[in-house]
């Protein structure tokens, strides 16, 4: 039960001694040119594979594999509902005006354009965890308040931009709206902390969910055209600047610092010797004007496991070695991303937080122009949604 | 005036006469309408970097190894409201929550050896917290909660100093922050705004219960929280959003992007971070050369550092209490 | 450097160079600086004479009680601390098996009490006893208590191996131990095998409090029937 908790926000601690976490952190935070054990650069990600529109009952459905066999489902279904206006809203306008009699306040309120970010529900099952449990519930909060919280680029070019972002897109007039769900299912326990592989998999089942075209007009009860042909998609196909779909789901990277380098798309042992870890969420920003391609959502940091690893002793400290000769270089030196005094070779916990600079650095490295963030959204748009 | 809920669950209980599903609020009166005073939203009176004053105590409860309790002054129209109701309805909301520590105690049999102490966290927000009822059950929200108030309290507490024991951390929120003014409809950027200032105010009374409980920290924890607002003047004009510390959803007409930070001064390191918004479309005040997200970071460590100094002299406080003068 | 030191520290507190101080428990060292990393007043154990040790600076987890209210303060004085290796405690017998005995740990012992200038343990056991006895929790289940094992081997120095788990300690008897290991996830190890460990309280099948009478006998006063214990010397 308490191993479960412990899991919670920090993924499974893998089974390794000290001394293996003290030599994958003297490899990964080697000064500008890590060693990662699969012999990726830093900002490589894993091979995968990926296909969408695979689950004929869904409005939208996507799968990704990666080459260590984990694999995630998404689907994607919308049911329509009657919008509740939320009882502790008041009208002021409506209402100081003194016109408003007999209404009942349904649908008089001017905001509910905006949508509710409630109208997106994200459950996510992980084998081995409970759907209660810390790891699912964090995981789905995180990749929904991205989803709902990108409001979409302002009027540029045409009437399909996507005002409002998804929740916007959710509304089908005054008082009925489309309830989205999104279910994620991850096919097996999870090699590695499910992030980043979560996040893909839901962005493309998003890119290819379509949603039937609205027959009726105005504030009539909604009805929809039963060719499926001719549904729209959710995510609309206009293309924007440099031949880029104009809005895209956003995706959230798993980002790690070691020393001063930044990994990206880290495996769970470069996890479990992580000095910090962030999951930052991003989305393209085709806004005109815009100095970067992209914009940041939401940045969560995660409990880096390396706090609950065991530690190292140093032979100066060991019982078993106290006849041996103690060799010279057994020395503390002072790390100078910790800050804290540690004998080279011993793995010692870590403790503390992170500094603001290795935070900056690491955004900077996902939102730069050609940086990380770029270049996955550049290989998503690369596979093929039908 | 008031609207009847309709009932959507189709999983309700038919065989009782269930309340309404989505809760009432007390009546508001025409006339208070005419009036104003009932509708006047709250407006912030503070400077932009001026925090609510706090009020923290800790060892408040005897059966505890550790205690605290935090309560946010309310901002100025709530103390109005309060001293001269024009309506049932208060204006807005100050946060106000109990917290405990039972431990160190020796893990469950079922636990697997841990050569770390082991910190479990339960955020409760107790039914009548928030203007819409919680339910006994945590929900997904408060169970989110609690992954943030560990990560970042996870990166204060020396661990290693009490091996194979845990401690259990639990918060009872007894009054909540709003997530924006009660009229409001939710609008574009509408997320849970309140929940960043309950979770600022979590990690500072949590940091407080752990030092009173004697536990090995590097630092006492603080958390703060800014906001990029932007509010009725500049509705129209396309005034930049302006930086607000420990802003009061209540008293916002729109905010754009928030952060929460768990911060130690002496170290300068921030244990978790939180931050959620377009943050990068906002172009702040001329001269300001940073990015919007680093401004907000910055903004929240500052707020985390007015409420260090209060922190610390409440965990001094308590501790000359008991120390001899020598 | 001639900054003098603090009288109380809160945790996060700068108390001194770590060139000049070594950091005891409650601190913790960072960029060459002790900090302190809990709330309490500052000690300065001075360094032995004649040695190149530095004096050690801690900060004490117990809070000397103000002298004019020690006995009406309602104040927490004590602060329960872990077994670590070394440290002596007081346990209660919950089981008696052939191979060892388990324990539930009710008091570490801390170094304060341990001085010898004090009264001895012995006098005050009842008045930790009946206080709560382990004032961190308040719940008399044993579950929420540390657990620990008394080894067959570990019961006394000699003749270890005509040891009798029976015949050494019963349910219910108080034993006086030294940790000798953390041991697994569940259970610390404790050993009684020293002249001043082993049983220092046990009531007879009468029920009646009993009083030792050699290093393995205890006598009821009111039955005079003796029973078989390993008693810890009297001090």
């Amino acid at each position: 039960m308490s191993s479960q908790r412990q899991a919670s926000s920090a993924a499974q601690i893998p089974h390794l001694s000290p001394a293996e976490l003290s030599y994958l952190y003297t490899s990964l935070s080697l000064p500008n040119s890590p060693i990662r054990p699969d012999g990726r650069s830093p900002t490589q990600f894993r091979p995968l594979s990926a296909e969408t529109n695979i689950l004929p009952g869904t409005n939208g459905s996507a799968r990704i594999g990666f080459a260590d066999g984990t694999q995630a489902i998404v689907g994607v279904k919308a049911e329509v509902e009657k919008t509740v206006l939320v009882s502790d809203t008041l009208d002021v306008q409506h209402e100081a005006q003194g016109t408003g009699n007999g209404e009942g306040g349904e649908g008089s309120s001017s905001a509910v354009t905006g949508g509710h970010g409630s109208w997106v529900q994200m459950s996510i099952e992980i084998p081995g965890f409970r759907d209660d449990d810390a790891l699912p519930v964090f995981l789905s909060e995180m990749m929904r308040e991205s989803l709902v919280g990108s409001v979409g680029v302002k009027d540029k070019s045409g009437e399909e931009n996507m005002a409002g972002g998804l929740k916007g897109r959710l509304v089908i007039n005054k008082r009925w709206h489309w309830r989205l769900y999104i279910d994620v299912l991850l096919l097996s326990q999870p090699l590695s902390y499910p992030l980043p592989l979560l996040s893909l998999t839901t962005h493309l089942a998003l890119l290819s969910t379509k949603l039937p075209k609205l027959k009726s007009k105005g504030e009539e009860d909604p009805f929809f055209d039963d060719d499926w042909a001719v549904a729209e998609y959710i995510y609309p196909r206009v293309l924007g600047v440099s031949n880029t779909l104009q809005v895209r789901p956003p995706v959230t990277l798993l980002v790690i610092s070691v020393g001063e380098n930044v990994i990206f798309d880290p495996t769970r042992e470069e996890i479990a010797v992580a000095d910090a870890v962030l999951a930052i969420s991003v989305t393209r920003d085709n806004e005109a004007g815009s100095l970067q391609p992209l914009k940041l959502l939401s940045i969560r940091t995660i409990d880096p496991p390396s706090r609950l690893t065991q530690p190292g002793i140093p032979n100066s400290e060991n019982v078993n070695m106290l006849g041996a000769p103690a060799p010279n270089e057994n020395v503390a030196v002072l790390n100078p991303a910790t800050g804290e005094e540690e004998v080279p070779g011993v793995w010692r916990p870590r403790r503390g937080g992170v500094k603001r600079s290795v935070i900056a650095g690491m955004v900077k490295t996902v939102l730069k122009k050609g940086g990380v963030g770029e270049e996955v959204l550049a290989g998503l748009e690369g596979v093929e949604v039908s | 005036m008031l609207e009847l809920p309709t009932i959507q669950d189709t999983m309700n209980d038919r065989r009782r006469i269930n309340g309404p599903a989505e809760g009432t609020r007390p009546p508001v009166y025409a006339s208070h309408l005419k009036s104003g005073g009932a509708t006047d939203r709250a407006q912030r009176q503070r400077e932009p970097t001026d925090l609510r004053k706090i009020f923290l105590k800790t060892g408040l409860i005897p059966s505890a190894s550790g205690s605290s309790y935090l309560e946010f002054a309310p901002s100025s129209s709530l103390a109005n409201a309060r001293s001269n109701p024009k309506s049932l309805i208060p204006p807005s909301s100050a946060l106000k929550l109990s917290c405990t520590v039972h431990g160190p105690k020796p893990l469950p049999r079922s636990a697997a050896f841990s050569p770390n102490l082991v910190l479990t966290t339960h955020v409760k927000y107790a039914p009548f917290a928030a203007r819409k009822r919680k339910g006994h059950i945590r929900d997904a929200s408060e169970r989110d909660l609690g992954v943030h108030l560990e990560t970042a309290l996870r990166g204060a507490i020396i661990a290693e100093r009490w091996p194979k024991s845990g401690i259990d951390l639990t918060i009872t929120i007894l009054e909540a922050e709003d997530d924006r003014w009660w009229a409001d409809a939710p609008d574009l950027h509408d997320a849970s705004w309140g929940m960043m200032n309950v979770l600022a105010g979590c990690i500072t009374a949590a940091s407080a219960a752990i030092a009173d409980a004697h536990i090995d920290c590097l630092d006492l924890v603080s958390g703060g929280v800014a906001a990029l607002v932007s509010d009725d003047s500049t509705e129209d004009s396309a005034a930049a959003p302006r930086l607000m510390l420990d802003a009061d959803p209540a008293e916002h007409r729109s905010i754009m992007a928030a952060c929460v930070v768990a911060y130690m001064p002496a170290r300068d390191e921030i244990t978790e971070l939180w931050l959620k918004g377009e943050s990068s479309k906002i172009a702040l005040e001329k001269g300001d050369q940073r990015s919007a997200h680093e401004a907000l970071i910055d903004g929240a460590v500052d707020a985390a550092r007015g409420a260090h100094s209060v922190l610390s002299e409440a965990v001094r406080e308590t501790m000359l209490r008991a120390v001899t003068p020598l | 450097m001639t900054t003098p030191l603090p009288q109380v520290a809160i945790p996060g507190q700068c108390l001194g160079s770590a060139s000049k101080y070594t950091a005891g428990p409650g601190t913790h060292i960072q960029q060459s600086n002790i900090y302190a990393s809990i709330a309490g007043p500052v000690i300065l154990d001075p360094a032995q004479p004649n040695t190149q040790t530095k004096s050690t600076l801690r900060v004490s987890r117990t809070i000397p009680a103000k002298p004019h209210l020690a006995s009406t303060s309602k104040l927490k004085d004590r602060y329960n601390t872990l077994p670590a290796v070394n440290s002596i405690v007081l346990a209660r017998v919950t089981r008696v098996q052939k191979r060892q005995a388990t324990v539930s740990i009710l008091v570490v012992l801390d170094e304060d009490s341990l001085d010898p200038a004090q009264t001895s343990d012995n006098d005050n056991i009842a008045s930790i006893l009946t206080s709560a006895a382990n004032p961190e929790n308040h719940s008399t289940t044993d579950e929420l208590r540390f657990q620990a094992l008394i080894r067959k081997e570990d019961v006394r120095a000699v003749e270890k191996d005509r040891v009798v788990m029976d015949e050494m300690f019963r349910v219910g008897d108080i034993v006086r131990g030294s940790v000798i290991s953390l041991g697994d996830q569940s259970f610390y190890y404790i050993t009684t095998s020293r002249n001043d460990l082993g049983v220092v309280m046990a009531r007879s099948e009468g029920g009646n409090m009993m009083f030792p009478v050699s290093w393995k006998e205890m006598r009821d006063p009111i039955t005079n029937a003796s029973e078989l214990r390993k008693v810890a010397r009297p001090y």
